[in-house]
């Protein structure tokens, strides 16, 4: 585990990874073993009628009763990808800025290693991480709801997992480029958290709102929902912007830690 | 290695380095060259600019203009490939809390391509280093000791250290003391950065002192020695003629005090030990300047177009402003 900068990076993370594994395999599990109890109750989805536009708009679901509107209401819609993204989002930011700020990147930077490379296997360390999560979210989707004989596609549950894992790409990139450009884990975080709320109010309001309606498209969560992958699987186009957009900001990260001075 | 094979350029070689950081301290117009095989001492007051010159050297930070070269390479054009060949103590150096040192060296070596870690555990046991217990469960001390294997286990043949015997109990210093007489002995070259006089006397050839950010001087420590001074104190029963001290050879300043008798003396104390015999001498107080009294002695010594890029600023007896 000591023999590349990823491996190492996976490795300090291992116990934190444990707790992240186990915790989003409960709530999957229990999320999908209460459904039967949702199914049989459609008084829910007259509730939810009676709501206003705007609040089944945060909610991201018009219906709870179906097995997809019931998943991706109590799941899919926010709550696994804000979990993905709190995940990348220490990952992301604690990459460069975090070992700056705890004094060891002079002493990793004394190896033969060039910045370029750190930053790309600390990258890829939290592609790994986050793509363990994404299987382990899947798989506790897929096997519960095959013991209660849940109507839902296990191809579809992975379309919108790995949506979600590609939002999660691109914030993961997002919070490590400013990492490794400023070496500021805090301003990471923040800009993360900022882009993240903004990002989702603004993907579930602005097509309520007719100024504003075309703002949704510059919200990553609109990239990553918009397709409702739960239903209709992936959309190209959606995907690509997701996935370019995180190699980009390694790029971005690459080249905004090469040029400037790593902090004491 | 190719790096090693070009013996005759020097091991560092600083032309007008500078680093500004606003108002915060840098370093201005470093002109440095370090030899092949030497070991060089680099000292200066803590926030004169040693770690600022280093972190230059390593590529860690760049500088504001001039240039760096170290082991004839352009330090920031192949810092990478010149890393190989370096080992580095950072000076305010943190490890990885939750590792071992035994990993760490593993961790390390594997950066490196370094598949021996025979000297690494050779090193590990003269210095008496703790390898199996997590670094953040370690004395400052024994930190100390994981850093200084680390940066020389792949037996660089440029060794960069700041501050390393920081922490260091005294036994284990003078086996450091002794590890950097071998690694000379190699022909291979340290840098050494240190606020101790004493220690920079004891291991450097050549010395570069280093204030404000700027060198004052270089020199043989041989020289720096012949000049070095000492403080007498006599403390004498009844007064004694002033004058008498005065004329002796190596005394540069006596200072009466009734019956206390300051001396400030260069070389040999012989002839004052003899002629205070003639009197009734209560006790003899002997103390060697300190390293701010050596940059105020050398300050006084030479003359002003000497006086290095520091010269234009007055000496000040402000000790505590140096803090050393």
């Amino acid at each position: 585990m000591l023999r590349t900068i990823t491996t190492k990076t996976l490795r300090d993370g291992r116990r934190s990874m444990l707790f992240w594994t186990l915790g989003i395999a409960a709530l999957n599990v229990l999320i999908v073993l209460v459904y039967p109890l949702i199914e049989t109750a459609p008084q829910f989805d007259e509730l939810l009628g009676d709501l206003p536009d705007w609040v089944v708009a945060i909610i991201g679901e018009g219906e709870l009763t179906s097995p997809a509107g019931y998943l991706n209401s109590q799941l899919f819609a926010a709550l696994l990808p804000i979990l993905f993204i709190a995940y990348v989002g220490a990952a992301g930011s604690g990459a460069i800025a975090g070992e700056e700020e705890s004094h060891t990147l002079d002493l990793l930077l004394a190896n033969p290693v060039s910045r370029t490379r750190v930053v790309v296997e600390k990258a890829l360390a939290m592609t790994i991480g986050l793509a363990w999560l994404g299987l382990v979210s899947w798989a506790s989707v897929v096997l519960p709801a095959m013991i209660i004989d849940m109507d839902i596609g296990a191809e579809y549950v992975a379309a919108v997992t790995l949506s979600a894992v590609l939002l999660g790409y691109f914030m993961g990139g997002l919070a490590l480029a400013v990492g490794a450009a400023t070496g500021s884990r805090g301003l990471s975080i923040g800009i993360v958290v900022l882009v993240a709320v903004m990002g989702y109010l603004l993907n579930a309001l602005a097509p309520l709102v007719e100024e504003i309606e075309a703002l949704q498209r510059i919200s990553p969560f609109y990239y990553f929902y918009a397709n409702d992958p739960l239903r209709n699987g992936l959309d190209a186009v959606h995907v690509t912007v997701l996935g370019v957009g995180a190699a980009i900001f390694v790029v971005i990260a690459v080249l905004g830690f090469r040029r400037r001075d790593v902090g004491v | 290695m190719t790096l090693t094979a070009a013996s005759d350029v020097p091991a560092i070689r600083a032309e007008g380095l500078t680093k500004s950081y606003g108002r915060k301290r840098g370093i201005i117009d470093v002109d440095l060259e370090v030899r092949r095989g030497e070991i060089f001492g680099y000292l200066g007051p803590n926030g004169a600019g040693k770690s600022t010159t280093i972190r230059l050297l390593l590529d860690l930070i760049r500088p504001t203009r001039g240039t760096a070269s170290v082991l004839g390479q352009p330090a920031h054009g192949s810092a990478v490939k010149l890393r190989r060949d370096i080992g580095y103590l950072p000076g305010e150096m943190t490890l990885y809390p939750r590792m071992t040192g035994r990993e760490l060296f593993q961790y390390f070596a594997a950066l490196r391509g370094l598949r021996d870690l025979t000297h690494a555990e050779e090193l590990a046991g003269r210095l008496e280093c703790e390898l199996d217990r997590p670094i953040k469960a370690l004395s400052h001390g024994n930190k100390q000791k994981v850093g200084l294997v680390q940066a020389l286990m792949h037996r660089p043949s440029l060794v960069i250290l700041d501050e390393p015997t920081t922490g260091l109990d005294p036994l284990v210093q003078q086996e450091f003391y002794r590890i950097l007489d071998e690694v000379r002995a190699e022909g291979r070259t340290i840098f050494l950065s240190s606020h101790v006089l004493a220690e920079v006397e004891r291991v450097a050839n050549r010395v570069g002192i280093v204030r404000e950010g700027r060198i004052v001087v270089v020199s043989e420590v041989e020289t720096l020695k012949r000049q070095a001074r000492r403080n007498l104190e006599l403390h004498f029963e009844t007064p004694v003629p002033v004058q008498d001290f005065e004329r002796l050879p190596g005394v540069v300043e006596a200072r009466p005090d009734g019956r206390v008798l300051s001396l400030t003396v260069e070389g040999s104390v012989d002839n004052i030990i003899k002629l205070a015999s003639r009197y009734t001498v209560l006790n003899v107080l002997s103390r060697e300047q300190d390293l701010e009294e050596v940059f105020l002695s050398y300050y006084a010594a030479s003359p002003p177009e000497d006086a290095a890029p520091g010269g234009d600023e007055p000496a000040t007896p402000d000790g505590a402003a140096l803090g050393a």
